[in-house]
């Protein structure tokens, strides 16, 4: 896993954070707010992900806003300032902002998705809800392991029967079958190894009566508990005035509303905690 | 007090037919506190039907008789199962009390990360927080795991997953550990290691160790008891083996002079783009109706190699030129990859349309490789050896004139061992090309014509068989085995 700005500090806390963050950007729908919550994510999704593939997002988060741009004045015709028409229909300026926004946050939303699951890996997650869920926990660490090997399988047995080329099939019915071949085969295999892993779970004393407990593998301390409490306050705040200035906001007729500057800053401030704990970082190791 | 006191355990498994299929007949052992004991016999001897009998959770099913005392309690008594509720040993003690490592490593593992896997059976037994991450890092300690306990299980090599295995049981100390074969899917160097970790855990721990085996040399040094239960077979001197084949060996080397048909031309590999490269500029070439075998470390690149001659993989630099590629056929590392039907006649049967052979050929072939006896069976129901001849059995089916063998003795106990050299050396005195990746020296030398070795992503060096073990004085087979022993 790439190092990230909340790698130092217990799971909870990117989970609190990604979790407001993602809350907050669905919720406000309004330019300003929206400008706030992309720039956030981008600067999230640098810092733990990385400037590169962060780039590559890009790629299609253009296109996808573009789309849902151009889409929204198509379908719906409101708003004040009549930039165009075409045949019939006019193009107004504040539909075609409404678009943009709701484009710009989509994005932004896909954005904080992929930091959240490159901050939150299973472990992690395990570590925040284990406690509450042992046998969900043992179950997501079963799967984690079955997985790649299941697909290390599959690749295993496909290039065993390409190899085989004096056993290719003949016709098209044959090749198609042969894609099904691998899943037969996976589980058959894959039955075979459930009775033999039962076995070395319950010598293990899987299922002999005591109540299951947890490793725990981070420890929440004071650290954590002030950036949580930070965050948390932060976005109580940022979304208590969100709320306020959103309600008043309006796209149709014309674009009003506005509030005060100050109703945005905490909003600003709590996007931009990711890169802040990034320098923090930046400035102990400088 | 003995640990251990078996007094005359019979046991017989119940056949689909409704008889009894005997394999313990009056079997009495006493075990001590501390001891380091091994069970030898070849397979199907009983080792594992015994050692699983020694733990609750485990017991097969089937008719058994006599008396069976674990850690004092009695699981056994008079061919009548113990319950808990009468004094016998309750599911808690007896995951605790007594660990249990099988043989293949990858099988046991349940967790996705090392760290988890330690904690898994104390998670189990409900140990408090504290308590378990002391008892996981006290293993993790003793074991040399600390560097990589955050790796994923599935990243780990078989060694490293059998270490773990039996870390993940000693975490629960217990006073006897029983292991099945644990070796036996190890690479030699694998295998030194965990003995020795073995050794460390009997004699600095304290804990009787009960571990059943085909190879009771590996551990001679470390036991302090043995017990057969079945003949295993005798020894064989290496000389003694290259003697007999040098006949097979002058013969052989007319077909090393035979046009190549497969070639490799300085060809480079490597798995992502930032990646290292596994392969560096690699030449190679193998002549018509030989055996090649290609030795090599743990991450030398051999199997690489392997999927790059079979064509599975392509190199980025370079070419690999095969004569024969509409004619081959891959038999990979596990067998099971190749099993699709319920029983061994479908199995052998799957191909009949594609390649045109008849019932009467794969009688033939299942006369062979002696499984005519086995022919309604389930191919998972057959043993290691009879599996690999089943896998080989349909592959041959097919007639190919080029065959790969991805570490085709893996698992495998010597009388198999021996069979497979012999259909080996069967087939390319048919004409037929092989070409085998193997870690089993002493299997390359009983088996193969040219032996070449990868080092560092190339060819270190290539030839004749008995050339090249000659000239090794550090990389060559075991002055004696079994193998050779079944062989001569």
């Amino acid at each position: 896993m790439k190092p990230h700005p909340f790698a130092t500090y217990h799971p909870a806390v990117a989970f609190a954070y990604l979790a407001c963050a993602i809350v907050l950007s669905m919720a406000t729908l309004q330019p300003v707010f929206v400008v706030l919550s992309f720039a956030g994510a981008v600067g999230c999704s640098i810092v733990c992900r990385g400037a590169r593939a962060t780039g590559r997002s890009f790629i299609w988060i253009v296109p996808l806003w573009l789309v849902v741009t151009i889409a929204n004045p198509l379908f719906s015709a409101s708003g004040s300032t009549e930039l165009f028409r075409i045949g019939v229909r006019a193009v107004y300026a504040e539909s075609l902002l409404y678009g943009a926004c709701s484009g710009a946050m989509l994005a932004a939303v896909f954005l904080w998705f992929s930091s959240y699951s490159s901050c939150m890996n299973s472990a992690n997650t395990m570590a925040l809800f284990g406690n509450v869920l042992p046998v969900v926990s043992l179950m997501v660490s079963q799967v984690m392991r079955l997985v790649p090997q299941f697909v290390a399988r599959g690749r295993g047995i496909a290039a065993a029967q390409d190899a085989t080329s004096a056993a290719a099939p003949q016709t098209k019915r044959q090749q198609a079958a042969g894609r099904f071949r691998i899943v037969s085969v996976l589980m058959g295999w894959g039955m075979e190894d459930g009775i033999e892993r039962s076995d070395a779970m319950r010598a293990r004393g899987y299922d002999c009566g005591a109540r299951r407990s947890t490793y725990k593998r981070y420890r929440f301390n004071r650290a954590d508990a002030s950036v949580l409490g930070i965050i948390v306050v932060l976005a109580v705040i940022a979304g208590a005035w969100a709320a306020a200035v959103c309600l008043k906001f309006s796209f149709y007729p014309t674009l009003s509303g506005w509030g005060a500057w100050w109703a945005y800053v905490p909003y600003a401030v709590l996007m931009a905690v990711p890169p802040i704990l990034q320098f923090k970082e930046w400035l102990l190791w400088r | 007090m003995a640990l251990v006191d078996v007094k005359g355990f019979s046991f017989a498994y119940r056949t689909d037919e409704g008889s009894a299929r005997p394999v313990l007949e009056n079997v009495s052992l006493t075990i001590e506190e501390g001891e380091f004991c091994v069970l030898v016999g070849p397979t199907g001897c009983g080792k594992t039907t015994l050692l699983r009998s020694l733990k609750p959770e485990l017991t097969p099913v089937g008719e058994c008789g006599g008396t069976i005392e674990v850690l004092g309690m009695p699981l056994l008594r008079d061919g009548v199962l113990v319950d808990p509720e009468n004094g016998g040993m309750d599911r808690r003690t007896s995951a605790s009390a007594v660990g249990f490592v099988m043989q293949d490593p990858a099988m046991q593992i349940v967790c996705d990360t090392v760290w988890h896997e330690l904690a898994f059976g104390l998670e189990n037994l409900g140990t408090p927080q504290d308590e378990m991450r002391r008892r996981v890092a006290e293993v993790a300690h003793f074991f040399g795991i600390e560097p990589w306990v955050r790796q994923a299980t599935e990243d780990l090599s078989g060694g490293q997953m059998q270490t773990v295995n039996l870390a993940a049981v000693l975490a629960l100390r217990p006073r006897l550990l029983l292991l099945d074969e644990p070796t036996a899917q190890l690479d030699p160097n694998a295998l030194k290691r965990f003995l020795f970790l073995l050794a460390r855990v009997n004699r600095e721990l304290g804990v009787t160790v009960v571990m059943a085996t085909h190879s009771p040399e590996d551990v001679a040094d470390y036991a302090t008891r043995r017990i057969d239960l079945g003949e295993v077979g005798d020894m064989g001197a290496r000389d003694d083996l290259c003697r007999s084949l040098e006949p097979r060996w002058s013969r052989r080397a007319q077909a090393l002079a035979n046009e190549s048909v497969l070639e490799a031309c300085s060809a480079s590999f490597r798995y992502h783009r930032d990646s290292e490269w596994v392969l560096r500029g690699l030449n190679m070439k193998v002549a018509r109706g030989s055996v090649h075998a290609i030795v090599g470390g743990n991450g030398s690149g051999k199997s690489t190699l392997l999927k790059l001659l079979a064509g599975v993989q392509k190199p980025q630099r370079g070419s690999v030129r095969n004569t024969l590629s509409s004619k081959q056929a891959y038999l990979p590392q596990d067998p099971k990859a190749l099993f699709v039907c319920d029983s061994v006649a479908e199995e052998i049967a799957e191909w009949r349309m594609r390649c045109g052979y008849s019932e009467a050929d794969e009688r033939v072939a299942l006369e062979r490789f002696g499984l005519a006896d086995h022919a309604r069976q389930h191919p998972y129901d057959l043993s290691g050896g009879q599996r690999q001849k089943l896998a080989l059995a349909k592959l041959l089916l097919t007639d190919p004139e080029l065959l790969f063998l991805d570490e085709p003795t893996k698992g495998l106990d010597p009388t198999s061992c021996a069979d497979e050299a012999r259909l080996v050396r069967a087939l390319a005195d048919e004409g037929r090309t092989v070409i085998m990746v193997t870690h089993d020296l002493d299997f390359a030398l009983a088996t193969a014509d040219e032996v070449s070795m990868v080092f560092d992503g190339e060819l270190a060096c290539t030839e004749p068989v008995g050339r090249f073990f000659e000239n090794n004085i550090v990389y060559r087979p075991n002055k004696a085995s079994r193998l050779f022993g079944a062989l001569l």
